[in-house]
C-alpha cells in the first residue's frame, strides 16, 4: 500500500456553546479508506466532533480540514447516518433512496435504475413503495444506509447508528456496515458509547474525556484481521487484549462522568 | 380502529340522532315543546324538501358556497404565504408579533358591518369577513409546521446535497402540510361560519339571508331548515378535505395524523 492519504484532519479543534464547551484541544488525523471510531461517556461530545467534520457546525477554535483543504459549510464529501430516524417521512424508501441523486441533478431515470440496486443490496426488495412508518426500525437503517451511500461519498459519519435497535438486528446490521464498507473502501468515522461495537468495527478507536471541555484521552490501534466474524470475535483472545487496555482509559473517564452528573 | 369494531359505532350514532329527533318530535306533538319556537322535525324535513323542489334554494346555497370558496382561497393563500415568511424570517416574525395577537384577539364579527360599509351588500364584504377567520387559523398553523420542522431531517437532506430552495421544497412544505391540513378541517368550518354571520348581519342573498328573512316572520321552521341545509353542507365538505387529507398525507400513521375536526 502507499502512503495512506489524510482523509480527516482536526487542528487543535475547539466548539463552545455560550458558556459551555462541549470539546477542546482535538487534534486527530483519519487516514483516507480508515475505519475510526470515538467513544466516551454520554455528553462527551462525540457528535459535536462528528458535527463539525460534517459542516454541520462550525468549530469555535481550530480548524477542520477535508482531504487537506480546510472545510468551510456542508462538507461536500461526506455522507451521514444519523442516530435518529433521519428519513423524510413523506418519501417513500425509494424516493428516499433517489434524493440525494435528485437533489445533485442527476436524472431520474438513472437515479430509479441506481435505487433499485440499492434496496435489493440492503435486502428491501418489495418494499420500494413503502413509507418509513410502515417499515421496522432495522429496515428503515438499510433505507438510511442506501440513502446514504448511493450518493458515493468518500467519507460516511455515522452517530451512533443501531444505538435504537435490538442485539440482534444490531449485530446483523454491523456485519453489512462492514461489508460495504470493505467492498467501497469508504473513510468512515464512528461514533459509539459502546466499546465492543467500536473495538469489533474499527481499525482505531479514539477515547474522548467526559465533558465539559473533552479531549482525547488516548487513540489505540485494533489490529484485528479482516474480514472479521462479528457473532464470535468478542471471545476471541486478541480481541480481549485490546478491550481491557482501552477499558483502562475509558473506565476512569465513564466514572469521572458519573460523578459529575 | 379496525372495520369490524367501526359499524356498530355507526349503527349507535344513527341510533341516537334518531331517538332524538323522535323525542323532539313527540315532544312537540304533545304538546310539550311549543311548536311556535321549537318547530318539528317532520315539518322541517317538508320545508327543506320543498326549498329543494322549487328551486328557491339554490341561488342562496351557491352564493353563501361561492362566499365560503372565495374566502377560504384567499385565507388559505394569504396564511401559508405569511406563515412562510414570518417562520423563515426571525427578524419579521418578532416585528409583526405583537400586531398578530392584537388583530388575533380582535372578535371578528365586530368587523362584518365595517366590511359591510367598505365592500357593500354584495359578497365581498363577506369574504372579507372569512378571510380574516381563515387567514389567521392557517397562518399559525404554517407557522408552527415550518418551525417545528424536525431538524435531524434538514441536517440530513442538507447532507444529502439539499440546497436553500430545496430544503423548502422537499423537507420544509411536506412538513408544514400536516399542520396545514389540521387546519383545514376547522378553517372550512369557520368560513361558512363567517360568511353566514356576514350574511345575516346584511345581505340579499345566502343561506344566512335566508335564515335572517325566517326569523324576521318569526318562522321557526324556515330557521331550523336553513341550519339544517348549513349542517349537510358543512359535513360533505368536511369529508371532502378528509379524503384529501388521507391521500395528501398518506405517509403519516392514522394515530399520528392530524387532529379530528372541531366543526
Amino acid at each position: 500500500m502507499s502512503v495512506a492519504r489524510e482523509a480527516i484532519r482536526f487542528d487543535n479543534v475547539a466548539k463552545s456553546f455560550a458558556e459551555y464547551t462541549a470539546v477542546e484541544g482535538i487534534s486527530l488525523s483519519v487516514n483516507a479508506g480508515a475505519f475510526l471510531s470515538v467513544v466516551g461517556p454520554s455528553g462527551c461530545g462525540k457528535s459535536t466532533l462528528l458535527n463539525m467534520a460534517a459542516g454541520l457546525m462550525n468549530p469555535t477554535r481550530g480548524s477542520v480540514s477535508i482531504f487537506g483543504e480546510p472545510l468551510s459549510g456542508i462538507n461536500r464529501k461526506a455522507g451521514y447516518m444519523f442516530q435518529q430516524d433521519a428519513l423524510l417521512p413523506w418519501k417513500t424508501v425509494e424516493e428516499n433512496i433517489c434524493l440525494g441523486p435528485e437533489l445533485r441533478g442527476v436524472p431520474s431515470s438513472e437515479t430509479i435504475a441506481q435505487a433499485h440496486e440499492w434496496i435489493e443490496r440492503v435486502g428491501l426488495k418489495g418494499f420500494a413503495h413503502r413509507y418509513p412508518h410502515q417499515l421496522s426500525g432495522g429496515m428503515r437503517k438499510r433505507v438510511a444506509m442506501a440513502q446514504t451511500w448511493i450518493n458515493n461519498p468518500e467519507i460516511i459519519f455515522m452517530d451512533e447508528p443501531f444505538g435504537a435497535l435490538d442485539v440482534h438486528t444490531r449485530l446483523r446490521m454491523e456485519g453489512e456496515i462492514l461489508k460495504l464498507w470493505a467492498e467501497t473502501n469508504k473513510t468512515v468515522m464512528f461514533v459509539t458509547h459502546d466499546l465492543e461495537e467500536a473495538i469489533a468495527l474499527s481499525d482505531e478507536v479514539v477515547v474522548l474525556s467526559a465533558g465539559p471541555a473533552s479531549r482525547i484521552v488516548g487513540t489505540y490501534s485494533v489490529n484485528l484481521k479482516r474480514p472479521r466474524n462479528l457473532i464470535d470475535i468478542k471471545t476471541e483472545a486478541a480481541f480481549n487484549d485490546i478491550y481491557g487496555l482501552v477499558w483502562r482509559d475509558l473506565r476512569e473517564e465513564v466514572l469521572r462522568s458519573y460523578e459529575r452528573s | 380502529m379496525s372495520a369490524p369494531k367501526r359499524t356498530p359505532i355507526v349503527v349507535w350514532q344513527l341510533l341516537l340522532g334518531a331517538a332524538l329527533l323522535a323525542l323532539w318530535e313527540a315532544g312537540s306533538r304533545s304538546g310539550l315543546l311549543d311548536k311556535f319556537f321549537f318547530s318539528r322535525p317532520s315539518d322541517i324535513v317538508r320545508r327543506v324538501a320543498e326549498m329543494f323542489a322549487s328551486g328557491a334554494v339554490w341561488g342562496h346555497l351557491a352564493t353563501t358556497l361561492l362566499e365560503a370558496a372565495l374566502s377560504f382561497a384567499i385565507g388559505v393563500a394569504g396564511g401559508v404565504l405569511f406563515g412562510f415568511l414570518l417562520a423563515r424570517n426571525r427578524f419579521l416574525s418578532q416585528l409583526l408579533d405583537p400586531y398578530i395577537r392584537v388583530a388575533n384577539a380582535l372578535p371578528r364579527v365586530v368587523l362584518a358591518p365595517i366590511f359591510l360599509l367598505w365592500f357593500g351588500l354584495g359578497i365581498w364584504s363577506k369574504v372579507a369577513l372569512g378571510v380574516t377567520v381563515v387567514f389567521f387559523i392557517v397562518f399559525f398553523n404554517t407557522f408552527q409546521g415550518v418551525r417545528e420542522v424536525d431538524p435531524v431531517i434538514v441536517n440530513n437532506a442538507r447532507m444529502l446535497g439539499a440546497s436553500e430552495r430545496q430544503l423548502i421544497r422537499h423537507v420544509l412544505i411536506p412538513s408544514a402540510l400536516a399542520w396545514i391540513f389540521s387546519s383545514l378541517h376547522i378553517s372550512i368550518g369557520f368560513a361558512i361560519i363567517a360568511v353566514v354571520v356576514g350574511e345575516y348581519l346584511g345581505a340579499a342573498k345566502g343561506i344566512g339571508y335566508m335564515i335572517s328573512q325566517a326569523e324576521g316572520v318569526f318562522d321557526t321552521t324556515g330557521v331550523f331548515a336553513g341550519m339544517a341545509i348549513l349542517a349537510a353542507v358543512v359535513l360533505c365538505v368536511g369529508a371532502i378535505v378528509d379524503r384529501l387529507e388521507r391521500y395528501l398525507l398518506r405517509w403519516k400513521t392514522r394515530d399520528d395524523a392530524a387532529p379530528e375536526s372541531h366543526l
